[in-house]
């Protein structure tokens, strides 16, 4: 990757970071301080973002609201490409019948609407991050799976009849080594692509009110109330929009640069 | 090259130009038509489109459960034997006259005669049988019928339109029990059907009557050509409604709701949001018919069977915590009034002291302070003996609006100063239920429709905190007074209405003197409508518009 | 292997996945707090009786021991009785039979529309403009990131409230579908077009592309008869899961423009424990996937016979 590739990404992260991890520096207001006497106000001076029916601060509760909606998003995925990793690799490496049985299984899981799933999973847990995490997690883990299994499976056939012929004893670990990370770099485009989708589908959950408890400022909590005052309050929506929409966009675009780096070995 | 390009150009704007709208976003409902509409003579036909913001009941019958979007549809097709005039008195409706013993344990009911039923069966004394056998019947699983008629012990047919009921006590609330659509009469032919059959195309008396049902689509009710109106006189030829039928629509998205009423989609809408109604009043573009419902107002009780509510002092310290006054009148834009009652505002035996609820952080610190929650912990709620001084409160999104939403988040946020973690749990409603009935709740806003003062026993009788099998029990403030047992005991047999009237204040002053409730505002029953739309405004003893009146001028 | 055979082994792998699909949500449900008698009886907070709830539980067999109940359960399944919905007190079958066709005809339309989007944008990004690929790009990228129930309300607001060209709800007419399908279609197209793009960048830098932009053909050309195959066959093998995600985005999109829908069926089927509708939608999605998988197979064979490509 480019020079200035590489430059805006790193910028890109640290900034996400530092808002994650210490919003105060960016934000020092107290995004649930409610103050109904200014509640609906355009964005200004005062406040950036403008107000929400509560008269909470939007500026403020964006940059508070990174924290919640990133570790969902983060976690997510970490949780759903770690399972994919997993039964991937086991799929792809072993014996025809366990392949198969774990193909099924997958299968199975893949064809369960992934809104089911996640609405099962938080009927029986209560809404929160932690069961919105889960529930995000386990409904894309069969979907990478696949395509974990699939990638091993193509490499495998090549890497494992070229090393077999030439070396004896002692490549399964460098093919492991070596294999299992190569089919993975590909994938790094498609997991960027699903740190944003896992933040929209937490949105999604708290659309139909299974999502974090309020006054969490979450992004997708933030967005599901301001559609009642879109008419009224566009800025209620858009910003809480304009920030997912951003996190999504690096994302993807950083995981692209990573995935070209890949292509070119 | 040149077909592609200009395609996904214009694919592009298509996908910018709502984004930016959001940008420039300003409502406007539209200028509406001048209202010469106050003068328009009546014109028979037209279907009414009529859009719910409810969940699409699971029953058109509404002995079977019994809840408000049941009431609303119901009330089309349905009569009760009583209702209420324009004074909000109960007079006889399919009823023609009552008479009630001395010891008032009989209560005799005489029907009017040449009323039937659309699938013609005549009402008789039979009907009156039938219809609260089938809401005594556990088959019926009727929850609010039930309960209402819960003192009716025997029927007896005296003629053919005359029937006498054994009452287990005196009830002089048996008549406004009575007026309410979850006991209307349905016909005891179409009862004897099995329930999935009645649930779909309930028979009745009403001006209307059931067509079809699509699932998730709409109920299509049809005029009903040989209504009779019991009551007075109209300047018709005959007692036919104004309209062909209605098509009753379920729309639970509110902006969804609003745009389809804005553009002529449709032509009624209930549970409009606030802000919507205050942009229609303001320019006269839509109309609006304002109908608190009767029965409790909306309120937030505090569970005082466990700690920290035990303590009266603890109580009084939250409610003196929070503003309710700044947050109602930002949040609902003028369409609702602050209320310091138990009682709904349209019932006549509320009761009301606004001293009692005055804001005052000062006041709650010190009696936080005096009921021993002294120390803070690191994020600044009080602890006591270890215990964080922690509220739950379940929220069901059923229940609960966008803009109480808000309000109880205000709430939290306003308590935390004084030192109260109030934990809100947005639920779904069996969740919700759930919760409540496990007691794992401090605070909870549940709202009770009934016509009449009688519903305070319902809410803070002893009796009440029994749950039934399902776990479900009405008072959640857990208020077990023995003096207050008794005076909702007498208010309710006492056939003096002077001794009625002074029992149940008393009464709403033993609650709200022990700061057990929270009184919000009515029970918000908005209707918007296009201004193609006269004669709404009649409703039921509920409040739920009935549109015999109704007709839809081009 | 031979058709036969290929179509055996399907078949009974569908089978072993329908079977595990109606395991997990037979496990799934009874993990949720709830009393599934309740649901019957007329939802929570319903005054029944304590024997009104033991004869709706002896009559649904919710007394019996677990292994019985999911015995029974697999055996009803089997012979395709879904039985009774607990709350509209009807056939699961009938109340599913009115609401499918309109989910399907709406998923069917999205992946239509989603599918046309996306090659507009993959031809739109052909384009030697640097600054009309950026743009193109950063547009895909928006559509993909926006949640389906915000893109809903804002184009109600804009084309509904605020233009009157196009209703908000459903009215039975081609124009109420344009708003609901265009919700469900853009970020599936966003989507897909990020899919197609490295494999399209890919195939268009190939020696067989380079070739015949050599003999003279113009870059469209080249995209259609070769780059398109090679970035289709990634999206193609997506489109079982993008079927399954578009009933997944009609439960949103049904409750925001209130169209009848299976979507919406199992929402209020979830909230009101209504356990043999929930498995009847579950079971019936699952079904969909397998059918759209198997023929999705069966096309990308048509189209990439050797496997060549990955």
């Amino acid at each position: 990757m480019s020079r200035t590739a590489k430059i805006l990404s790193i910028a890109f992260i640290a900034l996400w970071a530092l808002i994650a991890l210490a919003p105060s520096v960016l934000a020092p207001g107290d995004p649930l301080a409610v103050n109904p006497a200014e509640a609906f106000q355009a964005p200004g001076t005062t406040h950036f973002f403008g107000t929400d029916e509560s008269g909470r601060d939007i500026y403020t509760r964006v940059i508070h609201g990174a924290r919640d909606s990133l570790a969902i998003g983060l976690a997510a995925t970490a949780l759903g490409m770690g399972l994919a990793i997993v039964l991937g690799t086991v799929a792809a490496l072993s014996p025809r019948w366990l392949d198969e049985i774990i193909l099924r299984v997958l299968e199975a899981l893949y064809a369960i609407p992934s809104l089911l799933m996640a609405l099962l999973i938080i009927a029986f847990t209560g809404p929160g991050v932690g069961p919105a995490i889960v529930a995000v997690g386990l409904s894309t883990a069969p979907g990478y799976a696949r395509l974990v299994r699939s990638q091993i499976r193509t490499l495998k056939s090549s890497e494992m009849l070229e090393a077999a012929t030439v070396l004896g004893r002692g490549t399964w670990l460098r093919v492991r080594n070596h294999l299992v990370p190569n089919a993975l770099k590909p994938l790094l485009a498609l997991v960027t692509l699903g740190i944003g989708q896992a933040v929209i589908w937490a949105a999604a959950l708290s659309f139909l009110g299974l999502g974090t408890p309020p006054p969490a400022p979450e992004w997708g909590a933030m967005l599901s109330a301001g559609r009642t005052y879109l008419h009224l309050a566009w800025w209620m929506s858009l910003f809480p929009g304009l920030a997912i929409v951003f996190v999504a966009a690096g994302a993807t675009l950083i995981g692209r640069a990573l995935g070209g780096k890949a292509r070119t070995t | 090259m040149q077909r592609y390009s200009r395609a996904s150009r214009i694919l592009g704007c298509a996908i910018a130009l709502p984004l930016i709208g959001s940008l420039l976003a300003s409502c406007s409902a539209g200028a509406g038509p001048d209202s010469t509409a106050e003068n328009a003579k009546p014109v028979a036909g037209g279907t009414l489109v009529y859009a719910s913001g409810d969940a699409e009941p699971s029953c058109l019958d509404p002995h079977v459960g019994g809840n408000y979007p049941q009431a609303l549809v119901a009330s089309q097709y349905l009569e009760s034997l009583f209702t209420k005039d324009a004074d909000g008195k109960i007079i006889p409706w399919l009823a023609e006259s009552t008479d009630v013993s001395e010891d008032g344990l009989t209560r005799t009911i005489t029907l009017r005669d040449g009323i039937s039923f659309t699938d013609g069966t005549k009402l008789t004394a039979e009907a009156i049988k039938a219809n609260i056998e089938h809401l005594k019947d556990p088959n019926t699983a009727s929850s609010t019928g039930y309960l209402a008629v819960g003192k009716v012990v025997d029927i007896e047919i005296v003629d053919e339109l005359t029937a006498k009921l054994t009452l287990s006590s005196p009830d002089n609330a048996l008549l406004e029990s009575l007026s309410m659509p979850w006991t209307a009469i349905e016909s005891p032919k179409a009862l004897e059907r099995d329930q999935a059959t009645n649930c779909a195309s309930p028979v009745g008396t009403g001006p209307f009557k059931v067509e079809s049902w699509e699932h998730q689509k709409a109920v299509n009710l049809v005029r009903n050509d040989d209504y009779v109106l019991p009551v007075g006189d109209t300047a018709r030829a005959d007692d036919k409604a104004y309209l062909d039928g209605i098509t009753w629509r379920f729309i639970p998205e509110a902006a969804t709701r609003y745009a389809a009423l804005q553009s002529g989609e449709v032509d009624v809408i209930d549970n409009a949001q606030p802000d919507t109604i205050a942009t229609a009043t303001n320019d006269n573009s839509l109309g609006h018919l304002d109908a608190p419902r009767p029965g409790a107002s909306n309120r937030i009780e505090l569970n005082s069977s466990k700690a920290p509510f035990d303590d009266q002092r603890v109580r009084e310290a939250f409610i003196r915590s929070v503003d309710a006054n700044s947050g109602i009148s930002a949040l609902y834009f003028g369409t609702a009034q602050r209320s310091y009652s138990l009682l709904s505002s349209v019932e006549p035996l509320g009761y009301t002291d606004e001293s009692l609820f005055g804001t005052d952080a000062a006041k709650a610190n010190e009696l936080l302070d005096e009921a021993g929650w002294t120390e803070r912990d690191a994020e600044g709620y009080r602890v006591k003996d270890g215990k964080r001084l922690s509220l739950d409160f379940p929220v069901s999104t059923n229940q609960s609006v966008p803009a109480e939403q808000s309000l109880f988040e205000q709430f939290q946020a306003q308590a935390k100063a004084v030192g109260f973690e109030v934990k809100i749990q947005l639920l779904d409603l069996s969740s919700w239920y759930g919760a409540l009935a496990k007691h794992e709740y401090d605070l909870v806003s549940a709202p009770y429709t009934k016509v009449g003062p009688s519903v305070l026993r319902i809410l803070y009788h002893s009796n009440s905190t029994v749950p039934a099998p399902s776990g479900y029990f009405a008072n959640n403030a857990q208020v077990k007074n023995e003096k207050l047992d008794g005076i909702l005991a007498e208010a309710e047999q006492t056939n003096d209405e002077a001794l009625r009237a002074s029992l149940y204040e008393q009464a709403q002053k033993l609650v709200l003197e022990g700061y057990y409730v929270l009184p919000l505002y009515d029970q918000q029953n908005h209707f918007l409508y296009g201004k193609n739309v006269h004669g709404v405004g009649a409703t039921t003893a509920v409040s739920s518009p009935i549109y015999y009146d109704t007709f839809i001028t081009e | 292997m031979g058709t036969i055979a290929w179509a055996g082994r399907k078949i009974g792998g569908a089978l072993v996945v329908l079977w595990l699909v109606a395991t997990a949500i037979f496990i799934a449900i009874r993990l949720i707090p709830g009393d599934p008698a309740e649901a019957i009886m007329g939802g929570p907070g319903s005054q029944a009786s304590a024997e009104a709830l033991a004869a709706a539980r002896a009559e649904y067999g919710l007394d019996r021991p677990l292994i019985a109940q999911y015995l029974m359960y697999l055996g009803k399944l089997a012979t395709c009785d879904f039985g009774t919905s607990y709350s509209l007190k009807q056939p699961v079958i009938g109340i599913m039979g009115e609401v499918l066709p309109n989910t399907l005809w709406l998923a069917l339309l999205a992946l239509a529309a989603a599918w046309v989007l996306s090659l507009c944008f993959a031809a739109q990004a052909m384009r030697a403009n640097r600054v009309g690929a950026w743009v193109g790009n950063i547009v895909e990228i928006i559509a993909a990131a926006v949640p389906h129930f915000w893109l809903g309300a804002v184009l109600i607001m804009f084309f509904s409230s605020m233009l009157g060209w196009l209703p908000a709800v459903d009215n039975g007419t081609t124009q109420g579908l344009v708003l609901p399908v265009l919700t469900l279609a853009l970020p599936l197209a966003g989507f897909l077009t990020q899919l197609m793009r490295d494999s399209l960048s890919y195939a268009m830098s190939s020696q067989f592309a380079l070739a015949a932009r050599a003999r003279g053909e113009s870059r469209l050309a080249v995209f259609w008869r070769h780059g398109l195959r090679h970035a289709a066959l990634p999206a193609l093998g997506l489109t079982g899961w993008a079927f399954s995600s578009l009933l997944s985005g009609a439960v949103v999109v049904e409750a925001v423009f209130a169209r009848p829908g299976l979507g919406r069926s199992l929402l209020s089927a979830v909230l009101a424990r209504d356990i043999p509708m929930v498995t009847g939608i579950a079971l019936f999605s699952a079904l969909v996937y397998i059918v759209v998988m198997a023929i999705t197979e069966g096309l990308e064979r048509a189209i990439d016979p050797a496997g060549a490509s990955s």
